[in-house]
């Protein structure tokens, strides 16, 4: 699915609008679609544990809303509408190049090109620190404290990691920073990086957004 | 007494990582387990310390086959020091860095205190108890993370290429404390290291491993200065073991060597 | 001498800190391989840093004196700007990887330069070839060994064409057969670019067959400088640095004091066996 990532931002964006303006029915549609979308493309244990991570979210939100009073039919579509929501983040960034989301913020929403960038720069350290955090808990491991028992236990070991894991984080930025400085990141950065035109595609799904956008004013007209 | 009994080990990928490998480590041994990057060193040495299992084989502490064990288990009877020290550091100072384990332990108050001031003595590291640990220099926090380990008290030492990026002063000074932890209290020292000059000079046994396998088990002399292989396994002779041999001599380092070359004589 | 970097006078503390560097004079001469020792904490990476006018201007700090390079002084320039003539690798190399693929990173410096695209992917395609890289520019990070990651941050800075590079410990955590490579590597650019390199490493071993120049870092100031042939006796002397020589020059030191004679600067140890067999030294046991 080549759609520009200037068409996918603003269909995340129309997706997060929309969650609150269409009725249940269709919000549980784009779920379904959302779903289609994600195991077509990348049918892989990363996936699965994202989809699962984002359920897990969304359940205990539930859980939360029903201890603050709210009826199960609230909760749940509550719930939905997170789901909804967050995926189509999932969605976007599994479909599209984190570089060309950075030069869309850039070029088309003048985003500072600051913020754009640490969207590259996030997803290029994350495995880095997914590492770095390993070696910490079997360090603390290696010092006796055992990871047998429930997962409150388990949870709580992951606590240790945190300080270690923002020094070294702190510290990698400082020479990242320096090495942006060094190569002249700035205002250049973006306007020199190939530009992505629109196609039809791109039209034709953006028109389907603005259609469903206003669902609101053409409703009335539906069972006329 | 820690055995590697036919190990055999593979990550998911399938390619294999250790095939194989056979070796008996005995209490108070002085051991250099070497090998060029991803020859298994590593893994085979986290095996030790139940960080990871084998496909097939036997991993014996002290007669006990530790395949159900967590590392938890084995950090009274083994200690694992990793290479990055900064990743290792668990509290806020020197003290309860070290304390760490015993307190996870729940040992008596006593006995932590004793534990920890033995350690500190063990590593030169008196006079910094109360010091943040991230303020030590580099050689320091290295000292640090294998006193962390020392803490409950355990026989064996595993380290993980703890020599890498200090200078010749600092590593020789880290050598010297291990060397006396070896002689003194007995404890088993298995040392992870490419640098065959730390070998040279402290190991008494070499374990070289290439590929995943295990290609060499013996003296340090023999590795340097007889026919092995050396520079096939990824591992280079040090420098006085070339010329030693190059001029019929034996020395095992720059003085002996240059003695020996004075009173060798001209020919 | 030509020199390439001038360093005068120079003092320089970070705020709140000691003075890292002191009084520092040193010329660093035009197409050499200059090798910088020291121990730990006695300022070398600080002063690759003041030789790239990241510190002060960078970094900020109190300083004293002046910086030169390629005869104009640090002052007042942009690092960026400072960076298409010297290049930096620091040791810890992989944090100054910014980009996704080798191409776009290699290529970053050249695009925010105002490079024109053709023109920064032709550079991109002859440094990835000058590293052993050929071909990769759309290959993820993640796909690359450290090893090659390292030497694609090498391409990145090979492709503005500095004159002068500069590395801190490039080899610290490597075996014996990648240190080797890398420096074979930098010797290759040295020999076919005429690039001056100015290194700073404890593991001189791997450096032995290729320096020119050492220049000795002690407490902040510089004990010793100068082309390796005149130097290497006086920092034998030195009880501190000499542990940091390569062990080879500690031998050819040790043995002319016990000899009475004097030896070649030995770049190997085969080249050192050789020539002491032929002084007639050893038992006779030829080659």
């Amino acid at each position: 699915m080549k759609l520009n990532a200037f068409t996918w931002i603003i269909v995340t964006l129309a997706v997060t609008a929309w969650v609150f303006i269409l009725p249940v029915e269709a919000v549980a549609t784009i779920l379904v679609l959302q779903l289609v979308l994600l195991l077509y493309i990348k049918r892989s244990k990363t996936m699965l544990a994202a989809i699962g991570g984002l359920g897990v979210f969304t359940g205990m939100m539930i859980l939360l809303q029903l201890l603050f009073g709210s009826s199960l039919r609230v909760s749940l579509f509550g719930g939905l509408r997170m789901l909804v929501m967050t995926l189509a983040f999932l969605c976007m960034l599994a479909t599209t190049r984190i570089q060309s989301i950075a030069k869309a913020l850039v070029d088309r929403f003048h985003l500072p090109v600051e913020y754009a960038f640490m969207l590259t720069t996030a997803l290029r350290f994350v495995p880095n620190f997914l590492e770095d955090s390993e070696i910490t808990l079997d360090a603390q491991s290696c010092r006796g404290y055992s990871n047998r028992g429930n997962v409150l236990k388990r949870l709580l070991s992951y606590v240790v990691v945190i300080r270690p894991l923002v020094m070294r984080a702190v510290s990698k930025s400082e020479t990242l920073a320096l090495s942006m400085e060094l190569r002249g990141f700035g205002a250049n950065t973006y306007k020199n990086m190939p530009k992505e035109q629109l196609t039809v595609v791109d039209f034709a799904v953006l028109a389907v957004v603005v259609v469903l956008s206003t669902y609101p004013f053409w409703k009335k007209f539906l069972f006329v | 007494m820690i055995e590697a009994k036919e190990i055999n080990f593979a990550y998911r990928r399938g390619i294999p990582v250790l095939n194989d490998i056979n070796c008996k480590i005995e209490d108070g041994e002085f051991v250099a387990l070497i090998g060029h990057n991803g020859s298994g060193k590593t893994t085979l040495s986290r095996m030790f310390m139940a960080l990871d299992h084998p496909r097939s084989g036997q991993i014996l502490v002290d007669g006990e086959d530790i395949i159900n064990y967590e590392p938890a288990d084995l950090a009274d009877k083994v200690g694992y020091v990793f290479q990055n020290p900064d990743l290792q550091i668990l509290a806020d100072t020197v003290y309860e860095e070290i304390a760490y384990g015993p307190r996870v332990k729940k040992l008596p108050e006593e006995n932590i205190k004793t534990n920890v001031k033995s350690a500190i003595a063990a590593m030169g590291l008196k006079g910094l108890e109360g010091i943040y640990p991230r303020n030590l220099s580099f050689g320091q926090k290295r000292r640090l993370g294998v006193a962390a380990a020392l803490a409950l008290n355990p026989r064996i030492l595993i380290l993980d290429e703890i020599t890498n990026g200090q200078d010749a002063v600092e590593q020789a000074a880290m050598m010297e404390y291990l060397k006396a932890l070896n002689e003194e209290k007995g404890t088993t020292v298995i040392l992870i290291t490419h640098d065959m000059n730390v070998v040279r000079k402290y190991a008494r046994r070499a374990i070289v491993l290439t590929d995943g396998h295990l290609v060499f088990d013996g003296k340090p002399q023999e590795l340097f200065q007889g026919d092995q292989p050396v520079e096939r396994w990824g591992l280079r002779r040090p420098v006085v073991s070339v010329l030693a041999s190059r001029l019929g001599l034996s020395a095992a380092n720059c003085e002996e060597f240059c003695e020996a070359v004075r009173k060798g004589g001209e020919a | 001498m030509n020199s390439v970097v001038s360093v005068s006078d120079f003092y320089f503390k970070y705020l709140r800190s000691e003075l890292v560097l002191k009084n520092i004079n040193l010329e660093i001469e035009k197409g050499s391989f200059t090798v910088i020792i020291g121990p730990s904490g006695a300022g070398k990476t600080t002063l690759c840093k003041a030789m790239t006018g990241i510190v002060p201007y960078y970094s900020g700090g109190d300083y004293a004196g002046d910086v030169k390079v390629l005869g104009e002084t640090t002052k007042g320039k942009k690092v960026s700007d400072l960076a298409m003539k010297v290049g930096l690798m620091l040791e810890d190399y992989e944090s100054q990887l910014v980009s996704l693929t080798a191409g776009e990173e290699v290529a970053f410096s050249l695009l925010n330069h105002g490079f024109p695209p053709e023109e920064a992917e032709e550079r991109t395609r002859l440094a990835l070839e000058d590293v052993g890289l050929p071909g990769r520019e759309s290959y993820q990070l993640d796909e690359l060994s450290g090893g090659q990651r390292q030497r694609l941050a090498l391409a990145s800075l090979l492709a503005v064409h500095p004159e002068i590079i500069v590395l801190d410990e490039p080899v610290s955590a490597m075996d014996p057969d990648g240190g080797e490579s890398l420096y074979k590597l930098l010797d290759k650019i040295h020999k076919e670019h005429g690039t001056t390199f100015i290194v700073v490493e404890h593991r001189v071993e791997f450096v032995l067959p290729y320096l020119t120049n050492l220049v000795a870092i002690k407490n902040g100031e510089v004990a010793v400088q100068g082309k390796c042939e005149e130097v290497v006796s006086r920092i034998y002397e030195d009880a501190e640095l000499r542990p940091l020589l390569p062990e080879l020059w500690q031998v050819k030191c040790s043995l002319e004091k016990k000899t009475g004679r004097t030896f070649k600067l030995w770049r190997s140890a085969d080249e050192a066996a050789k020539e002491l067999q032929s002084e007639g030294f050893g038992k006779g046991v030829r080659a």
